[in-house]
């Protein structure tokens, strides 16, 4: 779809302000009430989907041109996705995630691209990764050791963020242990795995991804592989939804399902006690956008003279099957552990600030969102913070303020 | 017209750098479709006229610096908050928007029962602080994502919880006001030196004067405080619910019942509503769900109360027989929630309910009783965050009301001659949404508060980019509300209020302009006062024509 496609949708925002706010049902306090964190800290409409609807529209009729302010606003969205889930607690027919990308893509094609973009597609392209600095050879030292199944299954899809982090690798190393010692038959790619560019369909990139994708879903599919497990929460976004929108057949999974499915099975029980009150963070591409992808072909209509529907039935994604009780189930199974949340949670939840490479392209940006989760996260009285993706822990690291836990390492320390 | 450098320097001087801005995306996006708002404004393709700057302020005083660099460079300025809908963007080319969503302080006064709130303090927020006291406060239809003091100060706010709590223009308590001129005002206790407990009176209220006679909606300079009165809560400190987006559901207190009520004749509904408001037994009292039309009305219900279903299942469901059994149930509703404060309280009032019932041949419908439903029930009217509904059939909706309000006389007429009109319009018309037009929706409480007349709209659908929608939309309301509003003297439609306060380009009114419409107005003429108050709170004329008014001269010439 281009810009002008999503004319109709633009004329029909009707400007209620719904997408700034976490569904009015959910509002416990107005410190918490708010879920856009672009139009939080911007201030003005531009920044709230209701707003790119608007620039978007003048943009798709020719009545504006972007400005260098514009590109800035249109790229300071971290395609959290909560602006979506808020709109669809009313509206059947917006789509404001998907805008909001497009919105991005086409500031890209008209040349507004920002500069520390510009260093990420760099590495994408030179070093496969999105990871700035980071190099294709090093890609899989993390992994040095580790005796893989050799007719695996299973593949295990690590990610740039814990294949390249050397705070994270180990984290990475003893999820694919585990598994491996439960009896998973579980592969790696090795030198084939390459970024898997979800990051970059984030921003706007759609062309660059779809190559990527391309590329990968052949690598995966000549591996033979049925499942793909990844501790990432934006691998597991990227191949979920939009690999599978490319033709993916295979299973994917996030360590946290396998995991649970693990504890249910018997497989996997937890024996040593950690004494430790935790509130957990949803990354919102396991979360909310963690809804198994449907496919869909077709078209708008008009039924009872005047109500917009789409022929055949659309997909609603709408963040209410997305991946909630797995971690909060392996949390709760840890003897000692104690699991208290936060007011935002689940298909509500605040983004962390690392979406759509603005840890990388609006570091103040980032770490302020980070910081207002950090904030709520603390008013819990927990003693850490756990998440389930590698980007989430490292922005809310380098925000400080809490003790931030990787899901896996917990779990890891149960054992 | 963009500011000059100096004038631009000068507003960013008093709100800082990141708190203003002329870049044409931002400008754009204060910019509102005129027929989003009301299918009386058009032809459709115009849109409110594009802010010189759009500047945040943060306190009272960068109000006032805004206001008075406003009145010395003579540049108009419009305050709003949550931008509902065209009501809260400028209407002049020569404009600055205010945007007050910096403002956000509030504070409950528990004893008192008061919240002292600014602009950016909306329904939702203000509600689930107040319920951690045992307190809610009013929210107005338009539903909790809107400010509390847009409605309270700019304009009438009743809501489904009126019945109870009482309309916010009576709410409102204090205000601190930063009038036209920059000055600031302080009303009520708070004016006196006191606290922000009690408004004004007996005798002229500063209250009234500012808020005009439909509410000034942001048009006679900038509110920027007030304290509004607050209502017990008998309910946890906080609603839980359940479930996942979009089906909420609220597992129902022990103390709380929530229920559809129907009636076999508008009669009788009338005349029951009429008893149970005597009795003072509501919590919350609304027809809500007749916003969709009494042939869509079931099934709406089903498809939102069910993570499955979507719009596009709504020909299926209507043909549904069981469907067609369900809107017959409710085709003649209300929504209602009674609220015990002693097991006593409840008992009494679920007593006095079903006494009413049975007198005049009404039931609680079955569906709503199922769990889910009324835990569904509860959750909407107690909190009203799913007010897009308004907007989720066709995208924009016309309401007309006033001339429902005395229910006992106008009910059972107007409902039958809008549904004739409608069933007509709809044979006639192929673009006449087949949604709404013979719903009267609102609260059973109304302008008045606690019983007596109720303050209900007639609800129609339309698509504002389809202008042959509109212009059928608006030929519907003009149909069913003139012969009763102007004919019969049951006072001014919603559609009426709505087109004298812009014009049908977005613009602001003339003086000459107001003056031909206000000037025959028969008997005390509230214009001419209002011209009186502007002459003397707003002598730059740098608010637009939402404050309506009327030349004495051309009075005197008539």
């Amino acid at each position: 779809m281009a810009l002008k496609d999503f004319i109709p949708m633009q004329e029909r925002c009707s400007n209620c302000s719904f997408c700034k706010w976490i569904p009015f049902d959910k509002v416990k306090s107005v410190r918490f009430a708010e879920n856009c964190p672009a139009v939080v800290h911007g201030g003005f409409n531009t920044y709230a989907a209701r707003g790119r609807f608007q620039m978007g529209l003048a943009i798709a009729k020719g009545e504006l041109d972007y400005t260098d302010e514009m590109a800035r606003i249109t790229h300071e969205c971290l395609d959290c996705g909560a602006c979506d889930v808020a709109c669809k607690v009313c509206r059947y027919n917006l789509e404001p995630l998907d805008h909001n990308r497009e919105l991005k893509h086409d500031a890209l094609l008209k040349g507004h691209i920002l500069p520390a973009q510009l260093k990420m597609l760099d590495a994408f392209n030179e070093e496969k990764t999105l990871v700035v600095g980071a190099k294709k050879a090093d890609r899989t030292k993390w992994a040095e050791g580790i005796e893989w199944a050799k007719k695996p299954e299973v593949l295990f899809f690590p990610g740039c963020k814990y294949s390249y982090d050397k705070k994270l690798q180990k984290t990475a190393r003893n999820a694919a242990q585990l598994l491996l010692k439960a009896g998973v038959k579980l592969g790696y790619l090795g030198d084939a795995e390459m970024c898997c560019a979800g990051r970059l369909y984030q921003m706007g990139f759609f062309e660059q991804f779809d190559k990527r994708a391309g590329a990968n879903i052949k690598a995966i599919e000549n591996s033979g592989v049925k499942t793909i497990v990844t501790p990432c929460s934006d691998c597991y976004h990227a191949f979920k939804r939009l690999y599978a929108a490319k033709g993916l057949k295979v299973e994917v999974l996030h360590v946290v399902e396998y995991l649970d499915r693990m504890l249910k099975e018997g497989t996997l029980k937890f024996t040593k006690a950690i004494d430790l009150t935790v509130t957990y963070h949803d990354p919102c591409h396991l979360g909310r956008q963690g809804e198994p992808y449907e496919a869909w072909e077709g078209h708008e209509k008009k039924i009872l003279n005047q109500v917009h529907t789409w022929e055949p039935r659309r997909p609603r994604y709408n963040g209410s099957k997305g991946i909630y009780e797995e971690p909060r189930n392996i949390l709760r199974a840890i003897p000692g552990v104690k699991l208290v949340e936060m007011e935002r949670i689940k298909e509500y939840s605040w983004c962390c600030g690392a979406g759509s490479g603005c840890s990388v392209t609006d570091k103040e940006f980032s770490e302020w969102t980070a910081k207002e989760r950090i904030e709520e996260a603390n008013s819990t009285g927990a003693e850490a913070l756990v998440t389930a993706c590698p980007w989430c822990k490292d922005n809310f690291e380098k925000a400080g303020g809490i003790k931030v836990v990787d899901i896996i390492d917990l779990a890891l320390k149960a054992l | 017209m963009a500011l000059s450098k100096e004038i631009y320097a000068a507003f960013e001087a008093v709100v800082g750098k990141n708190n203003i801005s002329q870049d044409p995306g931002v400008l754009q996006t204060y910019r509102c479709k005129a027929s989003q708002s009301s299918a009386h404004y058009g032809p459709y393709n115009h849109i409110t006229p594009m802010p010189q700057a759009v500047i945040l302020p943060g306190s009272t005083k960068e109000v006032q610096g805004v206001v008075r660099l406003c009145n010395k460079y003579k540049i108009e300025f419009k305050a709003s908050t949550t931008f509902w809908s065209a009501h809260g963007y400028i209407s002049s080319d020569n404009a600055v928007q205010l945007d007050m969503r910096r403002m956000k302080n509030f504070t409950i006064d528990p004893k008192n029962m008061v919240a002292q709130i600014e602009p950016y303090v909306i329904g939702a927020t203000l509600q689930a602080e107040a319920m951690k006291y045992g307190l809610t406060c009013n929210i107005p239809g338009v539903g909790c994502s809107s400010s509390t003091l847009a409605s309270t100060s700019g304009w009438t706010g009743g809501g489904p919880i009126s019945v109870f709590a009482g309309v916010n223009y009576e709410n409102f308590l204090c205000a601190e006001w930063v009038l036209p001129t920059g000055d600031i005002v302080y009303s009520g206790t708070a004016g006196a030196g006191g606290d922000w407990s009690c408004g004004e009176g007996p005798g002229p209220s500063l209250r009234a004067c500012f808020k005009g006679s439909t509410g000034q909606t942001g048009d006679f300079g900038v509110c920027t405080r007030i304290s509004v009165k607050l209502s017990p809560w008998p309910g946890p400190k906080y609603l839980p619910s359940t479930g996942y987006a979009p089906v909420y559901l609220a597992d129902l207190p022990e103390n709380f019942r929530a229920y559809c009520i129907c009636f076999p004749n508008w009669d009788s509904w009338a005349k029951a509503v009429m008893k149970i408001n005597d009795n003072y037994i509501l919590y919350i009292g609304h027809r809500q769900f007749s916003m969709f039309g009494n042939k869509v009305k079931g099934a709406m219900l089903k498809i939102i109360t069910d993570q499955d279903l979507q719009l596009c299942d709504l020909p299926a469901l209507m043909e549904d027989p069981e469907t067609d059994k369900f809107n017959k149930s409710i085709a003649i509703e209300a929504y209602i929630v009674l609220a015990g404060f002693t097991p006593d309280d409840l008992a009494w009032k679920e007593a006095a309910l079903d006494e009413i019932l049975k007198e005049f041949g009404g039931w609680k419908d079955e569906w709503f009783l199922e769990k889910d439903h009324e835990n569904y029930l509860l959750t909407y009217l107690i909190r009203l965050g799913h007010k897009n509904l308004n907007y989720v059939l066709c995208g924009s909706y016309e309401g007309h009301y006033g001339l429902c309000g005395h229910n006992q006389v106008v009910s059972a007429s107007v409902m039958e001659e809008a549904s004739a009109i409608r069933e007509k319009a709809q044979q006639e018309g192929t673009y006449m949404a087949a949604t709404g037009g013979d719903s009267m929706m609102g609260s059973l409480a109304g302008v008045g508060g606690g019983g007596g007349p109720m303050g209900c709209e007639f609800f129609m659908c339309f698509d504002a980019h389809d202008p042959k929608s509109v212009d059928e939309c608006r030929d519907f309301i003009d149909n069913v509300s003139r012969p009763w509003s102007l004919g019969k003297g049951f006072g001014m439609e919603m559609c009426n209020i709505t087109s004298k306060m812009r014009r049908p380009d977005a613009y602001s009114y003339t003086q000459e302009e107001q003056n031909a419409m206000y000037k025959d107005i028969p008997g005390a003429n509230p214009f001419v006062y209002q011209w009186y108050m502007r002459e003397a709170f707003n002598p730059n004329h740098l608010c637009s024509s939402y404050y309506q008014t009327c030349d004495p001269k051309a009075v005197e010439k008539k």
